[in-house]
């Protein structure tokens, strides 16, 4: 089961190595990128962030579907990272058995046309093709909300949105 | 949780302080002193730090072994056996020494300084095997 489903474009860093994974008390690590699936120096540095004793798996967003359903996973907590709103998307219609998404850290990295980015938090900075991922997002039935550091309040999705 | 003092030179303590608030939100939890940016005695300070910590104990992180904030720091805790004193101090023995779970003896805290180590990052030149889906759920 996926215990948290993390957007987060930085992946794998100080925020989610060192904080969340104590907070979710979570063995495993799933990176869902395509990416990072092809890229072995992008693997290099993620296998480099991960806390000892935690195991981490790098997949394409398309087999870690897969990780995500397999019956061996049921009872095993895992901890799901993806760099955009969209490859959320795609793993929350795809895999039921996830207790949360948390839209963390997304746009910073981005690039992109200023004018058409939409700002929803000082850590959220969207594409509208993101902001219309986001938007099908919350109507899954888990909760979604963006939290990033566990002393952070949690703050529902629907709100930013507004 | 174990008080902790850092102390340095000039905004590195404030500084590290900045991080740990990025990293964790835990930068409430540290106290700094950021010595000679002004004329102010900081030793002051430390003594406070020092009252506040000698029953329950704490650790001061100070920046250069030898360097005058060291030095003050070590005759302020002359008398305070229970306030472990760390030099040479960086980013990451910092986290480890507030996100750690066990109390902190000297023991943890030479455990944790010996992971905490500045590294020379090299590329390995063959990439590690990806591990199996059987090898992850095992």
């Amino acid at each position: 089961m996926i215990a948290q489903l993390r957007v987060d474009d930085r992946l794998i860093h100080g925020q989610v190595a060192l904080v969340w994974t104590k907070e979710l008390d979570t063995p495993g690590i799933v990176v869902a990128n395509d990416n990072a699936a092809k890229n072995e120096m992008v693997q290099m540095t993620l296998k480099m962030a991960t806390p000892t004793g935690k195991k981490l798996l790098i997949r394409s967003v398309d087999d870690a579907i897969k990780v995500f359903n397999n019956p061996k996973g049921k009872n095993m907590r895992m901890f799901a990272l993806v760099n955009s709103v969209r490859d959320a998307l795609k793993i929350a219609q795809n895999v039921s058995d996830i207790d949360g998404i948390n839209v963390a850290n997304v746009g910073r990295f981005a690039g992109g046309d200023k004018a058409t980015i939409k700002q929803l938090s000082s850590t959220l900075m969207l594409e509208p093709a993101e902001v219309a991922a986001l938007k099908e997002l919350v109507k899954m039935p888990m909760p979604v909300f963006q939290q990033v550091l566990p002393s952070n309040a949690k703050t529902p999705i629907k709100n930013l949105l507004k | 949780m174990v008080k902790i003092l850092i102390a340095s030179h000039g905004h590195f303590a404030s500084g590290l302080k900045s991080a740990i608030q990025i990293l964790t939100g835990m930068g409430g939890k540290v106290e700094t002193i950021d010595a000679y940016i002004d004329d102010s005695d900081y030793t002051l300070a430390i003594r406070q730090f020092v009252q506040q910590a000698k029953a329950d104990g704490g650790v001061i992180f100070t920046d250069l072994v030898g360097g005058s904030v060291n030095q003050k720091v070590l005759l302020e805790v002359a008398n305070a056996p229970k306030i472990i004193v760390v030099s040479q101090m960086n980013l990451a023995i910092i986290l480890a020494t507030l996100l750690e779970a066990r109390p902190i003896t000297t023991e943890v805290l030479d455990e944790l300084i010996s992971q905490s180590q500045v590294q020379r990052i090299t590329v390995p030149k063959t990439p590690e095997t990806t591990a199996s889906d059987d090898d992850f759920f095992s």
